[in-house]
């Protein structure tokens, strides 16, 4: 009887455990995203590369989890750009919705705020949209930053890019956010030490509505360079002001804007010549996914990736990916996995000492011919950085 | 003192003070002939900077004649509001006090609802164009074209509602419900038609607002808010429901905004807009050109 019985048992079996791989559960992915508040304009393409991704995964038969591939479904809730709703909603994901992987919140504030509760609950987080020194020397042990845009690091570079051009004064003006505000303190020493004197250094308020009086001092005080530490919008009333009143610098850093596809819509070639931050562009060629990713971008959304927050939000799941793949779920193996392996992102190789990436040499851009190149440091750069034109 | 005749400055005064002016002029004529504290102002504001923003990326049709689209698509939307929402406040209120409570919380969701609807049909992407903006040479400064153009329509918007208000007989009307609500009932006046008129006159002109404003600085879903407190401080200043007083107020805040920075430093500019603001409220408590008791 059992010896008859055996081989259907056996297929029985056999097929339970097909069905249990092929069907298994999908993976819960949550994240808090600022879809209200004043973050809302800013935080969309962080939102886009996450769902574009997650699209591409599942395309693929879903994520592959230490072997086993599963769909990826994402829970995620409006921060409304508050750090204390954030918070809320991490606690919320983890202990409540018991997500099995965290992406992160838009931009440095929203970090910051969710450290102390994935701290508490050992809950690793790949970072994207922030470069706070102050956030870096937490040394919090579960988050890491894929970006090499801290100011500290950014501002000394900066200063040699402009020594290097010859600069030998400069004006400065900067939003009262706390990004620009970081990357002043850092600027200003820098800039000292470079031998580059500061002609102006005012701060305006994030609510600015006109520039033109502090635009007309700058244009009086005749700097050589001028640093707009700017965020996207006042980056437009900045580069619309300069234009009207005819602040020609040949050198003009527009710290916060010139990356996003919004203001390339406004501007068009005349935003060419405007240095920037950033440490990303398709045109590399030692980086072949990142035109890639480029082009998968415009197909989904029908616009064109920033160089900003696109593309590092995108670089912090293709890590996430890499080491679900070789950890599994387990948070521990995850943050081992993280903190020791090289991984392949569309910003070339990532690896971390710290929360930092070590692997991502700090960099600068400008705007050319449309494009977002690099243009320091030398070895890196993309294209040489040119003589900014005078406005038309 | 040469800052002080820079044309450049006087430009990006009365540039600012035109917005200011425009912003305020329709939230206080909702604020003077009916007490309702419209916070969903800006949000108008913003719907017909979309309006423009799409009628020309899509068609090509550009603010300055699509303006008319958004000021009368607001109105229209100003009739609806008033209708379904408003009415029921100013019937079911019997004090001031209640009817500016009610309405601050009933406009507070609509200017959510809005936020929210425009943030999930369009994204909360900042959005912008390009129109009018080249540079135009005019003696020894020079001025971007579009805010020459948002200079003359704003000025000759704020001029016809003045000679409007001061001639027309819906419009004496109109200052006649604001200065004494019910005397105007009693000399034969309207209210409820008089109200309706201000209510879409009043969406009407943020339309415009919005459209005008789209040439000159990118929009989002989340844009509006800072112009209602702008709106805001413009006519407490100039006397809350004294419409002339706003279009004063608006000029006096461009004033500390453009030259205060001049004089002073970018940083300063809050401190000096509310400091003089508080100033001044301490000095007048019903503003520059508020009469006291006027507007109960």
């Amino acid at each position: 009887m059992f010896k008859r019985i055996l081989p259907t048992l056996s297929g029985l079996a056999a097929l339970l455990i097909a069905t249990a791989v092929s069907a298994a559960d999908p993976i819960k992915i949550g994240f808090s995203h600022s879809k209200t508040g004043i973050f809302a304009a800013a935080a969309t393409s962080q939102l886009q590369s996450y769902e574009l991704w997650r699209e591409q995964m599942n395309a693929l038969g879903g994520l592959d989890v230490a072997g086993t591939k599963r769909k990826i479904e994402f829970v995620h809730y409006d921060d409304q750009s508050n750090s204390g709703k954030a918070v809320q909603i991490y606690e919320k994901l983890i202990t409540n919705d018991k997500v099995d992987l965290l992406l992160a919140p838009w931009g440095t504030s929203l970090h910051f705020a969710i450290v102390g509760v994935i701290s508490r609950y050992k809950f690793p987080v790949i970072g994207n949209t922030a470069a706070s020194v102050q956030l870096r020397d937490l040394k919090a042990g579960n988050i890491w930053f894929p970006t090499s845009l801290f100011p500290d690091r950014q501002s000394v570079e900066l200063a040699k890019l402009l020594k290097k051009q010859g600069v030998t004064s400069a004006a400065l003006i900067t939003n009262q956010l706390p990004y620009t505000q970081e990357n002043k303190k850092f600027v200003v020493p820098a800039l000292k030490q470079a031998g580059i004197k500061l002609l102006v250094n005012e701060d305006y308020p994030p609510n600015v509505k006109d520039m033109t009086a502090l635009l007309t001092k700058v244009k009086k005080a005749k700097p050589e360079a001028v640093l707009a530490y700017t965020y996207p919008g006042d980056a437009v009333l900045y580069v619309k002001g300069a234009r009207e009143v005819g602040l020609n610098a040949a050198t003009q850093v527009v710290l916060l804007g010139p990356q996003y596809d919004f203001f390339a819509k406004i501007f068009g070639p005349t935003r060419n010549g405007l240095v920037t931050m950033g440490h990303w562009t398709p045109l590399r060629k030692d980086w072949p996914t990142a035109k890639v990713f480029f082009d998968d971008f415009k197909a989904r959304w029908k616009t064109n990736a920033d160089y900003l927050d696109a593309p590092l939000a995108y670089m912090s799941v293709q890590i996430l990916q890499q080491a679900v793949a070789k950890a599994g779920l387990d948070k521990s193996k995850l943050r081992q996995v993280i903190s020791s392996t090289t991984f392949k992102s569309i910003n070339g190789p990532v690896r971390f000492k710290g929360v930092e990436n070590i692997a991502l040499p700090t960099m600068i851009s400008q705007i050319q011919n449309g494009q977002q190149h690099i243009v320091w440091p030398p070895d890196q750069a993309t294209s040489k950085i040119i003589a900014k034109p005078a406005w038309k | 003192m040469d800052d002080l005749l820079s044309g450049q400055l006087v430009v990006a005064t009365l540039v600012l003070g035109v917005i200011y002016g425009l912003v305020a002029l329709g939230l206080n004529l909702i604020y003077g002939t009916m007490r309702l504290l419209n916070v969903a102002h800006g949000e108008i504001l913003m719907l017909g900077g979309y309006l423009s923003y799409w009628l020309f990326t899509l068609i090509g049709i550009g603010p300055l004649y699509s303006m008319f689209v958004a000021t009368a698509l607001a109105a229209a939307l100003g009739v609806f509001v008033y209708h379904f929402l408003c009415r029921r406040v100013l019937t079911a209120s019997k004090l001031v006090e209640q009817i500016e409570a009610n309405s601050l919380l009933l406009l507070f969701g609509v200017s959510i609802i809005l936020q929210n609807v425009i943030a999930l049909s369009f994204t909360s992407t900042a959005r912008a164009y390009a129109y009018l903006d080249q540079i135009i040479h005019v003696g020894t400064f020079q001025v971007t074209a579009n805010r020459l153009a948002v200079l003359a329509i704003g000025l000759t918007v704020c001029v016809t509602c003045v000679l409007y208000f001061r001639a027309s007989m819906t419009g004496l009307a109109i200052r006649a419900l604001i200065q004494r609500p019910d005397a105007a009932a009693l000399v034969g006046i309207n209210i409820e038609r008089v109200r309706l008129i201000s209510f879409s006159l009043g969406f009407g002109i943020a339309g415009l607002a919005g459209g005008l404003i789209s040439m000159l600085e990118q929009i989002s879903p989340f844009m509006g808010f800072p112009f209602t407190i702008a709106a805001f401080v413009v006519i407490i200043l100039g006397g809350l429901g004294n419409l002339y007083g706003g279009l004063a107020g608006a000029f006096v805040l461009a004033i500390i905004e453009v030259y205060g920075v001049a004089f002073t430093s970018a940083s300063m500019r809050s401190i000096l807009i509310y400091g003089v603001f508080i100033g001044i409220l301490v000095w007048r408590p019903h503003g520059l050109f508020g009469l006291r008791g006027a507007a109960r």
